[in-house]
């Protein structure tokens, strides 16, 4: 049979964002692929080091559509150990609550592009009216639906007050039930596990090799999660259990994913329940002192990483970050060795791609 | 002729049964069917006249093909598509009077509702490109899945009506009841072929859009653009008129227009029926479908000739 390039991307149906697979393939199946990335690299990086300190907060929010609070939140954890700062308590449990409401956010936006990729586009309609939910609440409490600018340097900007925080827990629970509902769905509905089932494996060792984080690396048996690894808090005053699954497919991820969903909404309605009082920023200095800071946060899509170096001046001599979605890229090839055309899409989605973050 | 054939043929032609109604039909199930799906995704749905303004906007659109498209081979099978579904439509009785009958016209149906199946595979082929040429594969494979199901479970009826004559298999149940009733497994049969027969979700794997873009039409535009979504649509009109003829009996009153009214009813239940496993199904994969095709539907459907058989000794 005559051998084919199919391109996917950089603008397909299939992709919410640009990169390129070309994927050569015979017949109906995959033999390999080449990836290609950089299609929406805005060199953040070096744009941070002419910004000041305070105008990176805004500049890093705009690294990822999805997951602007973790990115922000990283940030700013960097900036406050390289200044000496203390968050109060209260901001402290204030960022932790948007960092969960964005995962619960990011994790059904996903479940919704995964199913509309599969032709299941039933789920992706009732994931993304639910995940209305969670945007209401961001909403009512930053101003913002996805960019929240909640972050300052030194805590956060926003405060809670008895009623907002009575009307979220309300909130919570009818999103709970929908929460509930999709994992039904994913657990029992054949055929959306006769696609994803046995699809896109990773076994735990290539999961290990390739430095794979965050959902997929707990799908594929990593038992590992920032959150709980590296105490800190308000997770480490906060019960919750990180979900793993050992079958490594993309079916094992939908369930990790929509489980920890139910993990989230869980330590939400914990932190709204435990929320300490007192102030929720502390006064930050314009300059930053000589000297370098490293932070790890657990994003949706797992483990990010940013370098902070100071050189006492009012912007940082360098800026690193180091985004979940580069791991998992880099797997994809292996992942789109000898499976059908029609799973291209299961396994793309499957991974949860963020592009912008990967290519900043 | 007299003036009197002469109008009478025109009116057969334009009107009734000919184009005007079975556009109206066709835009009246994409509505119903729209309708449905959006209701049951918790959206709101098209209004009424949407799939006539898709036509019409989609008629103004610029015609553009890639370099090298045979133009008239390109524009040819669309027609060629509508063409067989219109005449297809001839010897389908609709409200318990067909156009034309003869014995063996259930034949000739089948073989015409399967003429826009070649077309839509060689649309994929004159046009270029990878998506056309995959979805257009991809559709030959999908007929060879859903076909033989479709022909043994549309044989079904034709046994127990002793007759390959669709007008006298619909008459046949005026006395019986419905074929329904006695060959559930034959209506599920046809059903499922009908949907892969219209790639319609989740039988619609030869145009899956996250992966063929949209298949054999991905290069398509404008007027030829519609001219396909319009042979599909009339397609769909004449599968659902051939289901429920088969399926659900023929004339039930010796009013015309109950007649009309409940024909109408129940063309909208299969059209419901379709709706249905749209919303219900994610999409299958091609090699799923062929192993769900061999070896689970055409043995469903000897297995339900073999009961009709035995009913009919």
């Amino acid at each position: 049979m005559r051998r084919i390039t199919i391109p996917i991307g950089p603008q397909h149906p299939l992709l919410k964002e640009p990169v390129s697979f070309l994927l050569d393939v015979e017949g109906e199946q995959v033999l390999d692929s080449v990836l290609r990335l950089g299609y929406v690299h805005r060199g953040i990086e070096r744009l941070a080091q002419e910004r000041s300190y305070v105008q990176i907060v805004h500049l890093v929010e705009r690294v990822c559509g999805i997951c602007s609070h973790v990115h922000t939140t990283t940030y700013c954890k960097a900036v406050e150990s390289l200044m000496g700062l203390e968050v109060p308590e209260r901001g402290v449990y204030l960022r932790a609550l948007l960092c969960e409401l964005e995962r619960i956010h990011s994790h059904m936006l996903w479940l919704g592009v995964l199913a509309m990729n599969m032709g299941f586009d039933t789920v992706f309609m009732y994931a993304w009216r639910d995940r209305e939910i969670v945007l209401d609440m961001m909403e009512d409490l930053s101003g913002g639906r996805v960019s929240h600018a909640v972050n300052v340097i030194g805590g956060v900007r926003i405060d809670l007050d008895e009623e907002q925080r009575k009307d979220m827990l309300a909130r919570l629970a009818q999103l709970e039930q929908q929460v509930l509902r999709a994992k039904n769905v994913v657990e029992h509905e054949r055929s959306l596990r006769a696609r994803t089932e046995g699809i896109g494996i990773l076994t735990p060792e290539q999961a290990k090799q390739y430095c794979v984080v965050g959902p997929v690396a707990r799908a594929s048996g990593l038992d590992m999660d920032l959150r709980r690894d590296m105490p800190h808090l308000p997770y480490s005053e906060l019960d919750f259990e990180v979900i793993t699954h050992d079958a490594g497919d993309v079916w094992a991820r939908t369930l990790v994913r929509v489980l920890e969903t139910v993990e989230s909404v869980h330590l939400c309605r914990q932190i709204l329940e435990n929320l300490p009082d007192g102030p929720v920023s502390v006064r930050a200095k314009r300059r930053a002192p000589e000297g370098e800071a490293i932070t790890r946060t657990e994003a949706p899509r797992g483990e990010v990483i940013y370098y902070v170096r100071g050189d006492g001046s009012e912007s940082p001599a360098r800026l690193k970050i180091r985004t979940p979605t580069l791991t998992t890229l880099i797997t994809l090839p292996e992942q789109l060795r000898n499976v059908a055309v029609a799973d291209v899409s299961v396994v793309l989605s499957g991974v949860d791609l963020c592009i912008a973050c990967a290519d900043r | 002729m007299a003036f009197g054939d002469v109008g009478a043929a025109l009116v057969a032609w334009f009107l009734y049964p000919g184009f005007l109604f079975l556009f109206a039909c066709a835009w009246a199930f994409e509505w119903f069917d729209r309708l449905t799906i959006a209701r049951s995704q918790a959206r709101v749905g098209p209004p009424w006249f949407q799939p006539l303004a898709d036509l019409i906007k989609l008629l103004a659109k610029e015609d553009l093909m890639p370099t090298g498209t045979k133009e008239v081979l390109a524009a040819g099978l669309p027609m060629l598509a509508l063409a067989s579904s219109l005449t297809a439509v001839l010897y389908v009785p609709i409200a318990g009077r067909a156009a034309l009958s003869f014995e063996g016209d259930l034949i000739v149906v089948l073989f015409l509702l399967s003429l826009p199946a070649l077309c839509y595979f060689l649309a994929g082929r004159v046009t270029g490109g990878v998506y056309s040429l995959l979805g257009g594969n991809r559709s030959l494979l999908q007929y060879f899945s859903y076909e033989v199901p479709f022909m043994i479970a549309l044989s079904g009826p034709a046994i127990l009506g002793g007759s390959w004559s669709i007008a006298q298999i619909a008459q046949h149940q005026d006395a019986t009841g419905w074929g329904l009733l006695v060959q559930p497994l034959g209506f599920l049969l046809a059903i499922i072929g009908l949907i892969g027969k219209l790639k319609r979700d989740p039988l619609d794997i030869p145009k899956a859009k996250s992966e063929m873009v949209a298949g054999s039409l991905t290069e398509y535009s404008g007027r030829k653009l519609a001219l396909w979504h319009l042979a599909m649509n009339v397609q769909a009109v004449v599968g659902v008129f051939l289901l429920v003829n088969a399926f659900m009996g023929g004339q039930s009153f010796h009013q015309p227009l109950l007649n009309g009214v409940g024909f109408a009813l129940r063309s909208l239940l299969i059209v419901f029926a379709l709706s249905g496993s749209s919303v219900l199904y994610a999409r299958l994969r091609i090699d799923q479908l062929a192993n769900l095709g061999w070896r689970v539907l055409a043995p469903l459907g000897l297995l339900q000739i073999l009961v009709i058989l035995g009913i009919g000794r």
